[in-house]
């Protein structure tokens, strides 16, 4: 006998693998993935067509370090908030795995939604699922040659305007297309297009389940996030078991059959290839289309819908299933703080930054017996879409005063400029290095825009 | 088919995490270091551009965590088995 494990070794794991053409189906759940490869693919491509003040509404520009995003700037300092957002993304994550499984796969991740924009388009050029078996089956006739052909333009000239409009998140938009219709764009222009147009391309067109079942590490530790309340698809084997198929008025029962026809359109239909009958598996990305396929079957045949379905592992078993849990919750109340304190933080955000660096040479000099200078290049970095004035004051010593070499110091609109400011304070004031004191940098226009900065006095050792 | 599953199996554990480590860690380095005060600091006499600063950088960072990833493919792969 064959032993079995050395066979797993050699064909398991590297399985072989006949392309899958996913059979259409219909129903709200496929529906519903329209709508969500309309919006997100909307969103998108639309959004670098915005503009905002006369300038692109989004637009990360790195070659000033500056993120546009509507009617903010972010700037390297505000790193925090990127921060904050990957926190938000991974919470979301979590809530939602913890609440129904794997809907970000089923519908909103990019692999999925422009696999299937791609899907579409090899449908409209290479028909339905039928016809496309048939045609990879065919040999290299004129139609399939023009079938082919067509489909892979429009698979490249779409991926060509996803590349473009990527870019055009980092160049602004405008410019960026007429560089591309007079062919003068930069080196990396060029080379970022084309790299993100041959990953859509090949990670869309051909790639597709692959990239979930062998790339995706979300897929292996997603399993971590569920349990056994967590919504996930699964087929009803008390009710389905034994399958087979029957003529359609036949009573099911009297046959010791189950509610399974075996038609296998679940199988057709499942975009990762696999046999939800067989239990939840880690290829399936709750993409819902076998229970659309089920339940079209179900009518057909006059019996209940939901042999495939949305359930958890505890009412499978029969078990009260809750899906308000405290894990569910906790990943909720966690959300919702970070989300508020982003909200709140950004509406407090001064759009004002300032770095207080005392002069390295000199520690102190003595102006004259009774008074000791410090020097301190003074940073200022103003955020704000429009030019500031400011007024800098020092406070928190005795007698402290502040001569600033070009008053009135005026800093443009989003921009960096350094002051050099001479602090003078009595000696008696002073207990040797080291004396904190208050910077304070305010703008005439508007008072609202200040910061306060501590920075330390030295002065001489007794 | 058999062989080029392997490719893609090989170039999908390899080419895709060191591309993910090399994001994070371009985002990180760049947001804390502007290419431009590196090139002051260390080749003041050469040309280049934020924009190349960045892609030089992110190549780096590619190449450093595609090395790791196909040493540790060679690693899982190629070592003995334990019997069971």
């Amino acid at each position: 006998m064959k032993d079995p494990k050395s066979d797993a070794n050699d064909v398991g794991m590297y399985i072989s693998r006949e392309k899958i053409h996913p059979r259409e189906v219909d129903g709200p759940f496929q529906r519903l993935r329209y709508l969500a490869v309309f919006v997100l693919l909307g969103i998108y491509y639309g959004i670098p067509w915005l503009q905002w003040d006369g300038r692109q509404a989004v637009l990360f520009d790195l070659p000033s370090r500056q993120f546009h995003i509507f009617a903010l700037t972010f700037w390297p300092q505000d790193f925090v908030y990127l921060a904050l957002l990957l926190i938000v993304a991974a919470l979301s994550l979590f809530f939602f795995t913890a609440l129904a499984g794997r809907l970000w796969c089923g519908y909103a991740c990019p692999q999925t939604v422009w696999t299937e924009a791609f899907i579409w388009m090899e449908r409209i050029t290479e028909g339905n699922r039928q016809k496309r078996l048939k045609l990879d089956k065919s040999p290299w006739t004129r139609e399939k040659l023009l079938r082919r052909g067509s489909k892979h333009l429009l698979w490249i000239v779409f991926a060509l305007f996803t590349g473009f409009t990527f870019v055009g998140y980092f160049t602004p938009i405008l410019e960026l297309g007429q560089g591309l219709m007079q062919l003068s764009l930069g080196f990396w222009e060029w080379f970022w297009l084309l790299f993100y147009s041959l990953a859509t391309w090949g990670n869309a067109g051909f790639l597709r389940e692959q990239v979930c079942i062998y790339m995706c590490p979300y897929a292996r530790f997603q399993s971590a996030m569920f349990d056994r309340n967590t919504l996930i698809i699964s087929y009803d084997e008390e009710r389905g078991e034994p399958r087979g198929g029957r003529a359609r008025r036949v009573d099911p029962k009297a046959q010791g059959l189950g509610d399974c026809i075996d038609c296998n359109l679940c199988v057709q239909a499942c975009p990762t290839g696999i046999d939800i009958r067989e239990g939840l598996q880690y290829e399936c990305i709750a993409c819902a289309a076998c229970i659309d396929a089920c339940n079209g079957v179900m009518d057909k045949m006059e019996y209940p819908r939901g042999l495939i379905r949305y359930s958890t592992e505890n009412a499978m078993a029969g078990k009260p299933a809750r899906i308000l849990r405290p894990r569910v919750l906790a990943y909720g109340v966690l959300l919702l703080a970070v989300l508020s304190g982003i909200t709140y933080s950004l509406t407090q955000r001064i759009p004002l930054s300032v770095e207080v660096l005392a002069d390295r040479n000199v520690v102190y000099r003595e102006v004259d017996w009774e008074t000791i200078e410090n020097v301190y290049t003074v940073r200022i970095l103003n955020k704000d879409r429009e030019a500031h004035t400011y007024e800098i004051s020092v406070d928190g010593l005795p007698g402290i005063e502040a001569l600033v070499s070009d008053e009135p110091v005026r800093v443009s609109a989003a921009s960096t400029d350094s002051v050099v400011v001479r602090v003078r304070v009595p000696r008696s004031a002073l207990d040797g290095p080291g004396n904190p004191f208050q910077l304070t940098l305010q703008s005439t226009a508007d008072p609202a825009v200040k910061t306060v900065n501590t920075a330390r006095f030295n002065g001489p050792r007794e | 088919m058999r062989a080029s599953s392997r490719w893609l199996r090989i170039l999908g554990g390899t080419l895709w995490p060191s591309f993910l480590a090399a994001t994070a860690a371009c985002v990180v380095f760049f947001v804390n270091i502007d290419p431009e005060t590196l090139r002051m600091q260390t080749l003041p006499a050469w040309e280049i551009g934020r924009g190349t600063g960045y892609a030089i950088g992110f190549f780096m960072f590619w190449a450093v965590a595609l090395l790791s990833s196909m040493l540790t493919l060679v690693l899982i792969d190629g070592g003995p088995r334990s019997q069971s």
